[in-house]
């Protein structure tokens, strides 16, 4: 039998529909990094948390991998501190909703794998 | 399953979405993500049933007009399907021109037959010559269509409109869903909107009023100035009549008027955003409707947002460049 994956441990789409709210709420009030957000219409930046998240839990993201995220984000030239700052909130929102720690550090290993390519590098 | 896309009716292949079925015809249609995202193919059923995967991520307004997402629509029957905002011209004539204030004039045009419309959509008026420009309808269905038109320096239509009664025109649409939904009269509401802004929130509230919404209506008029604020007595004679209607504004520039004017106690000075924190409204049930230029919308439906309400439920109409309104 295969294991379960994170992104079915974790709920599937119900949580990420859950999560995304939670998570961009966070995101946008945050001063550090609220202004990557200002230019991009707000629903269609909800959808791209939304496929953020997804990519996190290990789902059916869109995100083919390592050179989407690079793409993606070139053009936002980002530093590590508004990288971090996003993982602290991807904490956050799953601690919000109670998800079990050891969940919440797998998806933030598989946020972590993208890091060199959402910061350009 | 067939397809029926301007004129042509073709079959769509096994698996295949509408649109990589249209482009395979040699039609074409605005797509960029191609995956259900940026709502850019946006198109709708004239006829036939629309998959409810293919709505995925639109608002009630749009889902009840039959329109969705080509990119990833595979239908289950055979599908009539339409440019999004594709309408004929319909013709009309003004029928009267008031002066609201110094900025803004109310227009009424005789309705259209067949001229169907939801009061807080938006039409393109066009003049004989092909000047084009996108007004808001204030009006309830079956009434003249009224709009509400800034006088703007220089501005090719509203200064032709200031002397146009009885002249011809047409009308093409009605496009926009911020538009009232008669399915949620428990449902909070709360409007705001600067300067013309007001007309198509009017409009839904109207058309609220009409339909007896029995929560609570909160109507936020907001504009740089105390005589901006143009359509005021009318607006607190229909809360008079409607007392589910709670009535506030906000001015920028000046004290608010104050006991010279009955009424006045209800407008503040501050910056519209502020008028979301100031109105007691359970954001998180709550449906919103803004309207005005686009960095206020923008900024409201940010504030909204944050304060708990969904997005699905917050309707945004703002004014972009004149004629391109989309």
């Amino acid at each position: 039998m295969t294991e379960k994956s994170l992104y079915e441990r974790i709920g599937g789409e119900a949580a990420v529909d859950a999560a995304v709210d939670v998570f961009y709420r966070r995101v946008l009030g945050d001063e550090r990094i609220a202004h990557h957000f200002d230019d991009v219409e707000m629903s269609i930046q909800r959808e791209k948390q939304k496929a953020f998240l997804t990519f996190a839990f290990g789902g059916p993201s869109g995100y083919a991998g390592g050179k989407d995220m690079r793409r993606a984000h070139a053009r936002l030239k980002l530093t590590e501190r508004d990288f971090d700052a996003v993982m602290e909130h991807l904490g956050a929102t799953l601690q919000a909703l109670a998800v079990p720690a050891p969940l919440i550090a797998e998806a933030a290993g598989v946020a972590l794998s993208v890091k060199d390519d959402v910061l350009n590098r | 399953m067939a397809i029926c896309f301007e004129g042509n009716r073709f079959e769509l292949l096994a698996g295949e979405t509408v649109l990589e079925g249209i482009e395979r015809n040699g039609g074409s249609l605005p797509a960029f993500c191609r995956r259900g995202v940026c709502q850019a193919c946006m198109v709708k059923a004239a006829r036939g049933d629309v998959p409810a995967a293919a709505q995925r991520g639109l608002k009630d307004g749009l889902r009840l007009q039959s329109l969705f997402l080509a990119c990833i629509c595979q239908p289950t029957g055979e599908l009539e399907v339409e440019r999004h905002g594709d309408a004929r011209p319909f013709p009309t004539r003004v029928e009267r021109v008031e002066r609201l204030s110094e900025q803004v004039l109310r227009v009424l045009l005789a309705a259209p037959e067949g001229f169907g419309y939801r009061a807080g959509q938006f039409v393109q008026l066009e003049r004989s010559d092909g000047l084009t420009r996108a007004y808001s309808i204030a009006s309830l269905p079956g009434a003249a269509i009224e709009l509400h038109v800034a006088l703007l320096p220089g501005g090719a239509m509203s200064r032709w409109l200031l002397t146009a009664t009885g002249q011809p025109l047409s009308v093409r649409g009605p496009f926009g869903e911020s538009f009232y939904l008669p399915e949620e009269p428990e449902r909070s509401l709360f409007l705001a909107g600067a300067g013309t802004g007001l007309a198509p929130l009017l409009g839904v509230v109207r058309a609220a009023i009409a339909a007896g919404h029995r929560a609570p209506i909160h109507l936020h008029h907001g504009s740089r100035r105390r005589d901006g604020l143009y359509l005021w007595s009318e607006l607190e004679a229909l809360a008079r009549d409607a007392p589910q209607l709670r009535l506030s504004g906000s001015v920028l520039d000046e004290p608010a008027v104050g006991a010279s004017h009955p009424g006045d106690e209800r407008i503040a000075v501050r910056r519209l955003d502020d008028a979301l924190i100031d109105t007691d409204v359970p954001w998180t049930e709550a449906r919103v409707y803004l309207c005005g230029d686009h960095d206020l919308v923008r900024r409201l439906q940010k504030k909204a947002y944050l304060m708990g309400v969904s997005l699905a439920r917050i309707h945004s109409d703002a004014f972009v460049a004149p004629g391109s309104r989309a």
